[in-house]
């Protein structure tokens, strides 16, 4: 089912937009609430019917005869069942409504993100995304638990002034004035809260933000004893959220109270303008009775009706920002041209350059892997190895130059193709939190028998033997149970299984001790005749041994090996060698 | 799993729920008399419109006495919206402040926490409960919560009246409100079962999408959007169908309201009449005050949803604050100056797994530098992990200068590890180095950075010491980040240091750079290296070898190399690696 359209810039618009995009419980519920108004209505008249035919005869001595018992008894217990239904079948049908737009809108989200550039996500703390895809969505819906409440109620509104009108001109006139000061209190109430509502939100996406960070930092926090400092950091914005909701609540203590107290106003207004009527007989007292009864009713209708519209603003703040994730243009580039699916790839960069917030990453890298090749990059920390990389594996795209794969230029290509023929793995190794056949194959098909022999090349079978279920252990989140090592293994596993034409490596055995490493960079070496064209990174001399070529990079350039010692000294061996 | 961690209030009424929440936030008890007086003002104003009818009626609408009576209507009805004003902000105020005081209370536990609890929970349950959850009470506060109140004294006083017309009708009114409340308290706590069924599938669903957030550069070089994007729909859709399936009880619960408001209404119409002892205006304003007693009934009812999920938010809240921390305030302080450590027949496992660390006992002394080395997966970094209480022994005891783990207070600063993947917060360079040491400013941050022989680096860095690092660290590379980790923990000056694995994302030269100055800045303390590279055992006094999670050799490098055994293996190797390319 296709999301609610949220493009049109109001809460309001939002809630038709629900509903179209949920036509049946929608339906349900309008029908409902239309019924449910109109039981309220006929209730009051009920009343009036029993104290005119029953009570005020009764009472005054009259006889009355046994219809009149029976039809006041039948009369308000029949329409009391006819509303019975329509609460149930109202609540329940606009249930379904929200919490269906909810996860149309969710659904939505969660997936944009995916879709999002890699820059979009860098300048975008977890904990905010969070809430845009948790509290925000939930806030745009929100006044959807009155909507059809709130829209039976004006039918009610309606039908209610117009029965006050039939009694008498000025008890009209009394309900439409209740009816305008509480609707135009209720404008007033709106614009006040807008502003305010909209802080408390951003208040929380602080909040949120801070928690997240500092949680996920909880190691570092811990050992260095900085909880002091964390609390410190964490006050503003909970101080923030305290006061923006603190001052929302200012403005609802004094409008709700008075929105409630209207009514009864209303209907001490109604006693003295009725009681001459009553005297001069142009009005009963049943007559009376009813209008009170009415007034009295209108209070939960304009209660409905206010709750619905002070949930506006949250939901159009809410509604704000779902739209920003929805409606932001920062997608991953999609060509239409497809990679070849065999054989090792050729890369080529031609003067790529990449910056970030004005910080000049790499420039002028020009290279090439010649296919089935092994090219290492070694160079110093902070001179760009890992961004030479991600634009080498089409993983960033450059600001300047291009990035041939195959001879086409990465932009053009679809987006799944650079994914399904180059496997990266990056310094930090993520797992899901899933079995490790799950991590391994990301649903695609393999046998166990492709799995185990992708993790013995990554020398990673003997980790996976030793966990409790094996291929079906289930690591903790972001693999949380296994070591670093370990976890670079596996990812490791994860790229060779996929047998890609580019084999991209950033740093994944810097985890590993001496002799897995050699063991590791040996079956990679000896991938056999459809070995892919590889591209390593390292800060360790031993994967010089298997390099065909061997690029150095210093300030994000590519300097030229001028001899034969180069690469070795810019990879620092002489420093750490020697030891025997 | 996660809830079983955390203190578990689930099974406790709301009564020691909400004296559990006083009992947190006693901001909560004060001034409860006069906010109970403010309730029944506001609550008592509301009914003065049917005694005001009664009135007129019984008059015999004459207008000599309409007047006076609607004056004083007017009078009660400005009384009642004061009285709700004055409750509004009281109420609202305080829970606020003691939300905001959960907030902090509940950063501050996670943080005081046993850390292998922490580990263990999904970071964003905990976020949750702080923020999603706590945001819950407020929703309610601000949709009707106050009313909730002031409907609940209304019911009160009606009830009052009622009694005062006689028994005769109240007495049926309040027979039929018992059946109501049982059934109501009956379907309530399936409405109860299913908010909580539902609260923890949005749990999840935080989870699954935290997931997708923080794996996103994964999802997107292996292309499986379309995989994690059926995971999201599958969390989301059961979230979705958990939350609707709260509607049918929710709504049968509300709606029940209705047929008890109509029975009671019949009654007191055909009773007063049949009676004969009331006036028509007593019938009149007895049917109105039916009314007045079973609407705010119904709102409580209705309500009672949305108290739910408040109350279910700040229970959640409320388990992580009342979750005992690990730290113990009355635990003994580590006395200063180095550290030594001592193992006495230690083995660890995690969780359910098997023993990774089998029977190890070692010393290592005051002012020590011990290198560890073993292949990976030997149990090195389990070690490490003991030291610094990510994890309990299975068996054994482990002593600092003396002192049973266990037994210690707060080793923060003190004790420090670190790690291969240091966490930077989204701030400066300056400000993550000066995290080491309170007060410290960005001239000690440039000290430590000097002293580390890192000035090299950090001219390459367009705002030097001012450049940000990204979120987590995201702008800065591994190797860089561990730098910036080796530098807070310098400016820290621990007591116990250990290193593990912390350079492995450098360039061996800035390696061995950075290992020259670790050097001479970790003299006088006590040091404890994970290594792995050869040069890091070099330099140490002493290297410990593990072996499949056993302690096999411990000697200083210049021995243990000479003699056939694990050590020389890996020592080989290691040399082996460096000599290949030549």
């Amino acid at each position: 089912m296709p999301p609610p359209d949220l493009r049109r810039k109001s809460a309001l618009a939002a809630q038709f937009a629900g509903a179209r995009a949920n036509p049946g419980p929608a339906a349900v519920a309008t029908v409902a609430g239309l019924i449910n108004g109109s039981t309220m209505v006929a209730g009051a008249s009920a009343i009036a019917w029993a104290t005119d035919h029953l009570v005020v005869p009764a009472l005054a001595g009259a006889h009355v005869p046994a219809r009149a018992w029976w039809l006041s008894a039948s009369f308000i217990l029949g329409v009391s069942a006819i509303r019975w239904c329509t609460i149930l079948v109202r609540g329940v049908s606009t249930g379904t409504v929200q919490y269906r737009a909810q996860a149309q809108t969710r659904r939505a989200v969660v997936r944009r993100f995916l879709d999002l550039h890699p820059d979009w996500h860098r300048e975008r703390p977890a904990g905010k995304l969070l809430a845009h895809a948790g509290g925000d969505v939930d806030a745009l819906w929100s006044p959807t638990q009155f909507a059809y409440f709130a829209a039976g109620m004006v039918f009610m509104l309606v039908l209610a002034l117009t029965e006050l009108f039939a009694r008498a001109f000025a008890l009209g006139l009394t309900g439409v004035a209740l009816v305008v000061l509480v609707l135009g209190l209720n404008v007033t109430y709106q614009r006040l809260l807008a502003p305010r509502a909209r802080d408390a939100q951003a208040a929380r996406g602080v909040v949120s933000a801070v928690a997240h960070e500092s949680i996920q930092g909880g190691p570092v926090v811990r050992g260095l004893g900085l909880t002091a400092v964390e609390d410190e950091r964490f006050a503003p914005g909970v101080e923030r959220l305290r006061a923006a909701d603190v001052r929302l609540a200012s403005v609802s203590s004094v409008f709700d109270p008075l929105l409630e107290l209207l009514p009864t106003a209303a209907v001490l207004v109604v006693l003295g303008l009725g009681a001459p009527r009553v005297q001069q007989g142009s009005l009963s007292v049943g007559d009376l009775v009813g209008v009170v009864y009415l007034l009295i009713t209108i209070a939960i209708p304009l209660n409905v009706i206010s709750r619905f519209l002070s949930m506006l603003p949250m939901a159009a703040a809410g509604r704000e920002r779902v739209h920003g994730v929805l409606g932001s243009a920062d997608v991953v580039p999609d060509g239409d041209l497809d990679l070849g699916s065999s054989g090792p790839m050729r890369v080529e960069l031609r003067g790529a350059g990449v910056s970030r917030h004005g910080r000049r990453i790499v420039a002028d890298l020009d290279l090439v892997l010649e296919p089935g090749t092994i090219t290492v990059v070694v160079g110093a920390v902070g001179s760009g190895k890992t961004t030479l990389l991600d634009l080498a594996g089409g993983q960033t795209h450059a600001d300047s130059g291009v990035v041939l794969l195959d001879g086409t230029d990465v932009r053009a290509l679809r987006r799944d193709a650079v994914p399904a023929r180059v496997a990266t793995v990056s310094q930090s190794p993520f797992l899901f939190a899933e079995s490790i056949r799950d991590n391994l194959a990301l649903g695609g098909s393999f046998s166990d028998e492709q799995l185990w022999r992708a993790l013995r090349l990554a020398a990673a079978d003997e980790i996976v033997r030793g966990l409790p279920d094996g291929l079906g252990t289930v690591v903790g989140e972001r693999g949380a149970t296994l070591s670093g090592g370990q976890r670079q293994r596996v990812c490791l596993a994860r790229a060779l299984l996929r047998e890609p034409r580019l084999l991209v490596l950033d740093d994944v055995t810097s985890a590993l001790d001496a002799r897995v490493e050699q063991q590791v960079l040996a079956a990679i070496r000896d991938l056999g005749p459809e070995r892919p064209t590889i591209l390593i990174s390292t800060g360790r001399p031993a994967a010089l041994s298997i390099a065909d070529h061997v690029v150095v990079l210093r300030g994000g350039r590519i300097v030229p090996a001028e001899s034969a010692e180069e690469p070795r000294a810019a990879a620092g061996i002489e420093e750490s060698s020697g030891v025997r | 799993m996660s809830a079983e961690l955390l203190a578990d209030l689930s099974g406790i009424g709301p009564r020691r729920l909400i004296a559990t929440a006083v009992r947190v936030s006693p901001q909560l008890r004060q001034g409860l008399g006069l906010t109970v007086v403010l309730a029944l003002l506001a609550g008592a104003g509301r009914i003065i419109a049917p005694l005001t009818v009664q009135h007129v009626i019984d008059s015999g609408v004459a207008p000599a006495t309409v007047g006076p009576a609607v004056v004083t209507g007017a009078a009660a009805v400005v009384l009642a919206g004061v009285s709700s004003v004055l409750l509004n902000r009281r109420l609202q105020g305080r829970v606020e402040a003691a939300l905001a005081g959960l907030r902090r209370d509940g950063l501050r536990r996670v943080h005081d926490m046993a850390a292998p609890t922490a580990d263990r929970i999904p970071s964003a349950d905990l976020v949750t409960r702080l923020t999603g959850d706590l945001d819950q009470v407020t929703t309610f506060l601000q949709g009707g919560g106050v009313q909730f109140l002031t409907n609940a004294a209304q019911l009160l006083v009606a009830t009052g009246i009622l009694l005062v017309y006689g028994w005769q009708l109240a007495l049926p009114v309040l027979l039929v409100t018992a059946v109501l409340v049982a059934v109501m308290t009956r379907t309530q706590r399936v409405v109860a079962r299913r908010f909580d069924t539902a609260r923890r599938d949005l749990s999840a669903l935080q989870s699954v999408v935290a997931e997708s957030v923080v794996g996103g550069p994964v999802i997107r070089s292996t292309g499986t959007r379309a995989r994690t994007g059926a995971k999201l729909d599958a969390a989301v859709d059961r979230s979705r169908d958990s939350l609707i399936a709260t509607q049918v009880p929710l709504h049968a619960n509300a709606s029940l309201g209705e047929p008890a408001i109509s029975a009671m209404t019949v009654i007191v119409l055909l009773g007063g009449v049949w009676w004969g002892q009331l006036s028509s205006g007593q019938v009149v304003a007895a049917v109105f005050l039916v009314t007045f007693f079973v609407r705010p009934l119904q709102f409580v009812v209705q309500s009672l949803g949305e108290a739910q999920n408040a109350l279910t938010g700040w229970r959640r809240a409320l388990e992580l604050v009342t979750t005992p921390g690990s730290v113990d305030a009355d635990g003994r302080p580590l006395p200063a100056g180095p550290v030594g450590v001592r193992l006495d027949r230690v083995s660890a496992r995690y969780a359910d797994g098997p023993r990774v660390l089998h029977d190890v006992s070692l010393r290592i002394a005051p002012g020590e530098h011990v290198a560890v080395v073993g292949r990976t997966g030997s149990g090195k970094s389990t070690f490490a992990k003991l030291l610094t209480r990510r994890l309990p022994p299975a068996a054994g005891t482990i002593l600092l200068s003396g002192i049973a783990l266990d037994e210690l207070g707060d080793l923060g600063g003190r004790v420090v590890i670190v790690p291969q993947d240091p966490f930077l917060f989204d701030g400066t360079i300056a400000h993550n180095i000066r995290l080491g040491a309170p007060g410290a400013t960005d001239a000690d941050a440039a000290r430590i950075l000097g002293q580390l022989g890192l000035h090299d680096w950090q001219a390459t860095l367009p705002d030097g010491l001012s450049t940000p690092v990204g979120v987590g660290g995201e702008r800065l590379s591994i190797g860089e980040r561990q730098l910036v980790a080796l530098a807070r923990t310098a400016l820290a000056d621990p007591d116990l240091v250990i290193f593990d694995e912390a350079t492995s994302g450098l360039d061996p030269a800035t390696d061995a750079a950075v290992q020259r100055a670790l050097t001479s800045l970790t003299r006088g303390r006590t040091t404890i290296s994970i290594a792995h590279r050869l040069s890091l055992a070099e330099v140490a006094d002493r290297v410990l070898v593990f072996d499949e999670g056993r302690l096999v050799q411990s000697g200083p490098h210049r021995a243990l190399v000479g003699q056939p055994g694990p050590y020389a293996a890996l020592a080989a190797a290691w040399s082996d690696s460096n000599n290949l390319s030549s």
